[in-house]
């Protein structure tokens, strides 16, 4: 079975990749590529639904065996179903859908970034009171520039402090941020090319 | 039977006053009105998802072409589909990483890596390179009113960052003759440099990230007074 996992990963991923690169010059590639990423997309699609009715299944095994704050899987799972099976019947651009959506879903995310605001003072002032060094204090400092920079102010704004603000994003945090992004895309890099070569199995396999 | 706007307006309104106060309420501490809050919102959330992967994947990709496949016959297509669906049965079978469901998570692991690469590769890594290349671009700098020695300086400092960011996540280290491991002096000063950018960048993001906590915040306290002075306004 291992050797067949393996078989399997390595194929199907040299042929998907090939057909980014070397489709110039067999363009039978991208036609390959095509097939196996609309048979991966169907098979997400699957997995989401399985991932789903394992939600499901945990919740409502917590429910059956009385566990402590079962009240509020037995909601999940209710929620859920009746979610589910109104946007199978309705499909999910319906107006009963769009209710859900714009009365539950989309005021429920802005409430919670909302409360963020409070958590993120409140992480901001602990890390000043716990660990007072350099790397706190520049974080904590450009982040005060920035805000007060980019704000609007009763006053007006601050002498030479939005010029200075847009310099630090523009310039010194573009310099950060270009060398995080590409550090995370350098470790993607390795990490496709350890499971191209058979080296990292995470579908199992030792 | 046809709903009204108006009232699938209203319907709307109250359900999303009702879920912003109990969210809200977490500002008196973890409460049961605000777990009941979340639990629904996680429910339908999910529902969500799953119907959205219902209309918008399974059945225009899987279902409508093995049907179009028994209609006219077409061979390679069913024999394309029954191996999808030979997949799926294993996934939905075996949802664990074991058994049978190992062969389709291992073509699923071997298709997201060559996407991932490829997308890493033309997506950031080729582009982020060429951006800090770019910033040295003169002609472009002098189009954009920019002073030669402003661009050379800027572009310098953007390249100095990247590479002192870099150098901070190079975690190579040699062992000493008392057994411990450093990383390399001239490693160690350059990461030193590398925290202060990471330092300044992550900086910037919590305000970005502070900013739009707040616009949020806003909008949420706004849209809880329009209503309720909507709502008095239909009583006064």
């Amino acid at each position: 079975m291992r050797v067949i996992t393996v078989f399997i990963a390595i194929i199907s991923g040299l042929a998907v990749l090939s057909g980014y690169f070397l489709s110039g010059l067999f363009p039978v590639l991208t036609e390959v590529q095509t097939h196996l990423l609309n048979g991966a997309i169907i098979l997400t699609g699957i997995a989401a639904l399985v991932g789903i009715f394992n939600l499901i299944s945990v919740h409502t095994d917590k429910v059956r065996r009385g566990e402590k704050g079962s009240v509020y899987s037995a909601l999940l799972v209710i929620s859920l179903v009746i979610t589910f099976f109104l946007g199978i019947i309705l499909r999910p651009e319906h107006d009963a859908m769009q209710v859900v959506m714009n009365g539950i879903v989309i005021p429920t995310e802005a409430a919670l970034m909302g409360i963020l605001t409070i958590s993120l003072l409140y992480a901001a002032i602990r890390l000043l009171r716990r660990r007072v060094d350099m790397m706190s204090i520049i974080f904590l400092l450009t982040a005060v520039i920035i805000l007060f920079g980019s704000a609007t102010l009763p006053f007006g704004e601050i002498p030479l402090l939005g010029t200075f603000s847009r310099w630090v994003t523009q310039v010194w945090a573009l310099g950060g941020v270009r060398g995080i992004l590409i550090g995370v895309a350098l470790g993607s890099l390795t990490t496709g090319l350890r499971v191209l070569f058979g080296a990292d199995r995470p579908y199992g396999g030792n | 039977m046809v709903i009204s706007p108006e009232l699938i307006n209203l319907i709307t309104g109250v359900i999303s006053f009702l879920f912003t106060l109990l969210i809200f309420s977490y500002v008196l501490g973890d409460n049961p009105l605000f777990r009941i809050a979340v639990y629904i919102f996680v429910g339908v959330s999910s529902g969500y998802i799953a119907a959205v992967a219902w209309w918008q994947v399974i059945m225009p990709r899987l279902v409508y072409p093995a049907i179009s496949a028994v209609n006219t016959g077409s061979s390679a297509l069913m024999l394309e589909l029954g191996l999808v669906l030979l997949g799926a049965l294993m996934l939905l079978l075996f949802p664990h990483v074991t058994g049978l469901g190992r062969i389709t998570l291992s073509f699923l692991v071997g298709v997201g890596a060559a996407v991932t690469l490829a997308g890493a590769l033309t997506g950031t890594l080729i582009p982020q390179v060429m951006g800090s290349i770019n910033a040295f671009d003169l002609n472009a700098a002098s189009a954009r009113n920019i002073g030669f020695m402003e661009a050379i300086f800027n572009g310098a400092i953007i390249l100095v960052g990247t590479v002192l960011t870099l150098a901070y996540f190079h975690f190579g280290a040699r062992p000493k003759a008392d057994g411990s491991m450093h990383r390399l002096g001239l490693i160690e000063a350059l990461a030193w440099g590398g925290r202060v950018f990471i330092g300044i960048a992550l900086g910037v993001v919590f305000a970005g990230v502070y900013a739009a906590a707040l616009t949020a915040l806003i909008e949420r306290i706004s849209s809880l007074i329009t209503f309720i002075t909507g709502f008095l306004g239909n009583f006064l």
